[in-house]
C-alpha cells in the first residue's frame, strides 16, 4: 500500500488531485498499486518527506518546487524571482524540455517527478500600504521562506528579510513583529492573513510550481506497462489539479477582495524584476549549474 | 498487530521501569521495524520532534525559571506573599499558594514551583507546628499554578501537539482566570483544615512591610510582564519573549539584586540543560510515537469510538476528563499532551469547545496528574522535600484534589472562565 | 551535578568526568542560544536587518543540547520513569530489573549511534538553507547521544554483572539524589 505525504487539508486543490491520481492508480492497475493520502503534513515537514520519499518510507507526494531546491540544487531556478513571464509561461516551461532536464535531476536523487501541479503566484501583502514601485519595500520587515533567493529578493529591494515559520506569522503581522509577507491568493485567504495584512500588490514575483512525486524505489517495482498506466493517471490528476487551482484561485481573490482587501496592480514590473540582477548573479556564482536553466527558460516564449 | 506491538510494548517497557521517553521511543522504532520503514526515519521523526521552531520557548522559559529561583526572586516573592496573606488562620498555608501563584507565573513549571517554593516554604512551615503532610499538601498541589498561570511551556507544547494555528498569547490570557480560581479554592480549602487542626497564624505585618516587599520583588515580576506582555503586544514572538526574558532575568539577578553570583549562573544552566534534555528527548520521542499513531489512524479511531457511546457533549467531556485523569496518574505530562491533543481535540471541537478551552481543560486536568501517585513529578520532590512518605501525604490530600476538581469542573462546563479575558483582548 | 569523590571507582570518576563535560558543552550552547536571540531581535529593531542564520542555528543549537544532556540524564537517572514494579518487588529482582532496563537503553544507544550515522551520511548532500552548512550536521547529537548512551548504560550492565557475580550489593550509578523533573 502507497502512502502519500500532503501539506494541505482536505478540499484543497493539491489534496482532490493527489487522492483522484491514487484512486484512478488503483482502477487502471487493478488494485496492483494503492494507497492513501496523509493529509495536513501528519508524517511530516517537507524537507523531512522529501528524505522519506527518496528512501522509499512512503511512496508518493505532492512536493513544492521551492524547498526541493534544498535537495535537488538544480531545481533552485524555480525560487529565482521573475523567472517565470506568467503561469501560462510557467505551464509551457515545466511541461517542455526544462522541466524534463529538472526531471531528469530529481531522478537521480530518487525522487521520480510525474507530472507538475500549480502551486499560483506569490505577490506581497502588507499591513501599512501598497506596493507600487520597489521603494516602497524599502525598510520594511518581509516574512520570507527559508531559502536565500528570497532573502536575497527582498534585501535586493532594500527591505528586511525576516525568516519565520509559517504558524508564526499571523500573530506577527497582527503584532507587527513584521510588516509584510508573500503568497499566492488561496494561502493569503486560508491562512487569514488578509484579515491583518490587508494591503496586497499584485507582484508575482514568484511563480513556484509543484510536482506529483514517486520515490523512484516504488517505481522501479512496477511493470513497465503499470508506469504507463500511473504516469497518465498522474498526468490527468494534473490537468484537474490546475483546473481546481484557478477556480480557487479566482474563489479566493473574490472572497479577500470582498472582505476589505485593498488590491493594486504593479504598472511597472520592470522595476522588480531589474533590481533582481545581484539575485541572479549570486545565484548562478553559488550553482554555475543554473545558468543554462535560467537561459533555456528565458528564451522559452 | 502493528499496533498492538507499538502500544503493548510500550505498556509494557513503561511498566518494568524504562525511562518513559525511551519507553515511547523504542516501542516506536519497533513499529517502524515491523512495518518495514527504515528504521533511519523512525530516528529522523525523533530528531524532527525536538527541532521543531515553536518548541524553541521551553528552553527559554526553563532557564528563565531557573534564573528566579537560584537568583534570589522566589525568596523575594515568598516575602511579598507573607507579608501580605499570612496574616489568616493558618497563614503559611496560603503564602504558599499566593507564593505559588506569583512564583508559577514566571517559571511556567510546575515541578520547579515544587522544589523552588517547597525547599524554602515547608521546613519553615514545619518548625511552626505546621503538619508536614499539610505542608507537602499544599505546595504540591497549589504548584499546578505554574502550568495554569503564563507563560507556560506545557501550553506551548499543546499548541504544537495541536497542529499550530492557535494563536499562544490567547492561550495563555485564558490559564489566567482559571488559575487564580483553582488557587482560591486550594486557600479555601488551605484555610478550612487549618483551622480544624488550629494551626498558627503569623501578626500582620503593616501595610508599609508588604510596600516594601512589593517593591522589592518587582522587578523580579517584571519578568513575567516582559514574556507575557511582549508577546501580547507584538514586540517579539512568543519564543523570543522567552529568551528576552531569560536575558532580562540574568541582568536583573546579577546587576540589580546582585545576587547571581556567576557559580548561582552555572548552576542554573546546567540545571536548565538537564531538564531541556528530559523533556525534550520525551518530545522527540513522542512525536516518533504519534507518527506510528497517525499511520495507523488511532485518532480517528478512537473518535469515533469515543462519540459512539454517547451524542450527550456533557457525558462526553465527563468521559473525556476521567481518562485523561487515569492516564495523568500513571504518566507524564508532557507525553500526555503530546499523545492526547491528536486524538481529543477534534471530538471537542466537533462538540462544540473551543480547541483554547480545551487545552486550559488538558492543562488543569493533567496537572492534578502530577499531584498523584503512582507517577507524580510534584507530588515525588514534594514528599522528597518534606521527608514524607507518599503513602502519609496521600491520605490527607484528598480535600485539595476536590478544590481541583471543582475547578476543572466549572472550567470544562463554563468557558467563559476560560474564554472571557482572551476575547476581551483581542477584542 | 554529580561529583566524585575519590573513594570511587575509578571507572565511575571517569563516566562522571564524561558526563559533566558533555552537560558543560551543552550549558554552553544553551547560553549561545537564548543570546542568539538577542542578538535577533537587536538587530531587526536597531538595526533593522533581521540576521537570518539565527532561527535555523537555534533550531541545530536545542536539537544538540536535547540529544546530549539526554546522554546524561541516562548516566545521572534524571529521566522520568515508572518505578511502581521496583517497589514492589524483592531487592534482587529489582536489581535483575535495572539490568534489564539497562540492556534496553543500550539497545536503543546503539541503534541511535549507528541510524543517527546513516542520517548524516545520507543529508550529508542536502543544505540547511540560509546557514549553507550540511544537513547531515544536524544529526551528528544523535550520533554521539547513542554512543553516550550505550557507554553510560553498557558500563552500569558491566559493574552489574560483576557484583552478581561477587555477590555484593554495590551499584554501579551514581545515585542522584536529586529528583530534578521539570512540568
Ligand atoms: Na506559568
Ligand atoms: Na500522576
Amino acid at each position: 500500500e502507497w502512502k502519500g505525504w500532503n501539506i494541505h487539508n482536505t478540499d484543497y486543490p493539491v489534496t482532490v488531485a493527489l487522492e483522484s491520481f491514487i484512486k484512478e492508480a488503483d482502477k487502471v492497475t487493478n488494485g496492483r498499486v494503492n494507497g492513501r493520502v496523509y493529509n495536513g503534513a501528519v508524517l511530516g515537514s517537507q524537507s523531512d518527506s522529501i528524505q522519506m520519499l527518496q528512501v522509499g518510507a512512503i511512496q508518493f507526494a505532492g512536493f513544492s518546487l521551492g524547498p526541493m531546491g534544498d535537495a535537488v540544487p538544480e531545481v533552485n531556478v524555480v525560487s529565482l524571482p521573475f523567472i517565470f513571464k506568467n503561469l501560462d509561461h510557467m505551464h509551457r516551461v515545466m511541461d517542455g524540455s526544462v522541466g524534463d532536464k529538472l526531471s531528469k535531476a530529481m531522478e537521480k536523487k530518487g525522487i521520480m517527478s510525474l507530472a507538475w501541479y500549480d502551486g499560483g503566484a506569490r505577490s506581497f501583502y502588507n499591513t501599512s500600504k501598497p506596493i507600487q514601485t520597489p521603494a516602497d519595500v524599502k525598510g520594511e520587515k518581509f516574512r520570507v521562506m527559508n531559502n536565500e533567493l528570497y532573502v536575497g529578493m527582498i534585501e535586493a529591494l532594500g527591505g528586511n528579510a525576516t525568516p519565520m515559520a509559517y504558524s508564526e506569522v499571523y500573530q506577527s503581522l497582527k503584532t507587527g513583529v513584521v510588516d509584510g509577507a508573500e503568497n499566492n491568493w488561496p494561502s493569503y485567504d486560508s491562512s487569514n492573513h488578509y484579515e491583518v495584512a490587508t494591503y496586497y500588490s499584485l507582484t508575482q514575483h514568484l511563480i513556484i510550481p509543484e510536482c506529483l512525486c514517486v520515490s523512484v524505489a516504488a517505481w522501479n517495482r512496477l511493470s513497465p506497462a503499470d508506469q504507463v498506466l500511473v504516469k497518465k493517471a498522474a498526468r490527468d490528476s494534473s490537468q484537474l489539479q490546475r483546473k481546481l487551482w484557478a477556480k480557487r484561485d479566482e474563489e479566493s481573490r473574490k472572497k479577500v477582495l470582498a472582505a476589505g482587501v485593498k488590491f493594486n496592480e504593479i504598472k511597472d514590473k520592470k522595476a522588480f524584476s531589474d533590481a533582481m540582477k545581484p539575485v541572479y548573479a549570486k545565484a548562478v556564482q553559488d550553482n554555475p549549474s543554473l545558468k543554462s536553466f535560467i537561459e533555456q527558460i528565458q528564451s522559452v516564449d | 498487530m502493528g499496533l498492538a506491538i507499538l502500544l503493548g510494548l510500550f505498556a509494557l517497557l513503561t511498566f518494568v521501569g524504562v525511562p518513559v521517553a525511551f519507553a515511547l521511543g523504542m516501542a516506536a522504532i519497533s513499529a517502524f521495524f515491523y512495518e518495514g520503514l527504515p528504521l533511519m526515519i523512525g530516528f529522523q521523526r525523533i530528531v524532527a520532534g525536538t527541532s521543531t521552531f515553536s518548541l524553541l520557548a521551553i528552553p527559554f522559559f526553563i532557564f528563565a525559571g531557573e534564573l528566579m529561583l537560584h537568583g534570589g526572586i522566589a525568596a523575594r516573592l515568598i516575602r511579598l506573599a507573607s507579608s501580605a496573606v499570612g496574616w489568616m488562620r493558618g497563614g503559611l498555608g496560603q503564602v504558599n499558594v499566593f507564593s505559588s501563584m506569583l512564583f508559577g507565573g514566571i517559571s511556567g513549571s510546575a515541578v520547579a514551583d515544587v522544589s523552588a517554593l517547597g525547599s524554602l516554604l515547608i521546613p519553615v512551615m514545619k518548625e511552626k507546628g505546621y503538619d508536614d503532610a499539610y505542608a507537602v499538601n499544599v505546595t504540591v498541589t497549589s504548584s499546578i499554578a505554574g502550568i495554569m498561570i503564563p507563560p507556560s511551556h506545557n501550553m506551548i507544547l499543546y499548541v504544537v501537539a495541536a497542529g499550530g494555528g492557535m494563536s499562544v498569547a490567547s492561550l495563555f490570557m485564558a490559564g489566567v482566570v482559571p488559575g487564580i480560581l483553582m488557587c482560591v479554592l486550594l486557600g479555601l480549602v488551605a484555610r478550612w483544615i487549618a483551622i480544624r487542626h488550629n494551626f498558627p497564624t503569623e501578626p500582620f505585618a503593616g501595610v508599609k512591610v508588604i510596600l516594601v516587599a512589593f517593591l522589592a520583588s518587582f522587578p523580579g515580576l517584571i519578568t513575567a510582564i516582559i514574556v507575557v506582555g511582549g508577546a501580547l503586544s507584538g514586540v517579539f514572538t512568543v519564543t523570543e519573549s522567552g529568551a528576552i526574558g531569560a536575558i532580562y532575568a540574568v541582568l536583573i539577578t546579577a546587576l540589580v539584586y546582585r545576587s547571581l553570583s556567576l557559580k548561582d549562573f552555572w548552576i542554573a544552566v546546567i540545571r536548565s540543560v538537564r531538564t531541556t534534555g528530559m523533556v525534550m528527548i520525551l518530545v522527540g520521542c513522542a512525536s516518533a510515537f504519534g507518527y506510528m499513531l497517525a499511520l495507523y489512524e488511532v485518532p480517528k479511531v478512537l473518535a469515533a469510538g469515543l462519540t459512539a457511546i454517547s451524542d450527550n457533549p456533557i457525558i462526553i467531556f465527563l468521559m473525556m476528563n476521567l481518562i485523561l485523569l487515569m492516564l495523568g496518574m500513571i504518566m507524564d505530562m508532557a507525553a500526555l499532551i503530546l499523545i492526547c491533543t491528536p486524538i481529543f481535540l477534534p471530538v471537542a471541537v466537533s462538540l462544540g469547545m473551543d480547541p483554547i478551552q480545551f487545552g486550559i481543560m488538558l492543562m488543569m486536568n493533567l496537572g492534578l496528574g502530577l499531584c498523584t501517585p503512582p507517577v507524580g513529578g510534584c507530588l515525588f520532590v514534594g514528599c522528597a522535600i518534606g521527608e514524607v512518605p507518599i503513602q502519609r501525604a496521600v491520605k490527607s490530600i484528598w480535600p485539595f484534589y476536590l478544590a481541583i476538581l471543582a475547578a476543572l469542573m466549572l472550567v470544562t462546563f463554563v468557558p467563559a472562565i476560560s474564554m472571557a479575558l482572551p476575547n476581551w483582548i483581542s477584542g | 551535578m554529580i561529583f566524585s569523590s575519590s573513594k570511587d571507582p575509578m571507572m565511575k570518576r571517569i563516566l562522571d568526568a564524561i558526563a559533566y563535560s558533555v552537560t558543560a558543552f551543552s550549558g554552553v550552547l544553551l547560553v549561545v542560544l537564548v543570546f542568539s536571540f538577542g542578538w535577533l531581535v537587536f538587530g531587526r529593531y536597531v538595526l533593522n536587518d533581521t540576521p537570518t542564520w539565527v532561527e535555523q542555528m537555534a533550531m541545530l543549537l536545542v536539537t544538540s543540547i536535547t540529544f546530549l544532556a539526554a546522554a546524561v540524564g541516562i548516566h545521572e537517572r534524571t529521566h522520568l520513569s515508572v518505578d511502581m514494579l521496583s517497589l514492589c518487588v524483592p531487592k534482587r529482582i529489582s536489581v535483575m530489573f535495572n539490568v534489564l532496563i539497562d540492556i534496553c537503553i543500550f539497545a536503543f544507544g546503539w541503534a541511535m549511534a549507528v541510524y543517527g550515522k546513516e542520517l548524516v551520511d545520507f543529508a550529508w548532500f542536502r543544505s540547511i538553507p540560509l546557514l549553507g552548512i550540511p544537513e547531515g550536521i544536524r544529526y551528528l547529537p544523535v550520533v554521539a547521544s547513542g554512543a553516550l548512551m550505550c557507554l553510560f548504560s553498557g558500563c552500569r550492565v558491566i559493574v552489574a554483572i560483576q557484583h552478581m557475580f561477587i555477590g555484593q550489593s554495590v551499584s554501579a550509578d551514581s545515585h542522584s539524589s536529586d529528583v530534578n523533573g521539570d512540568q
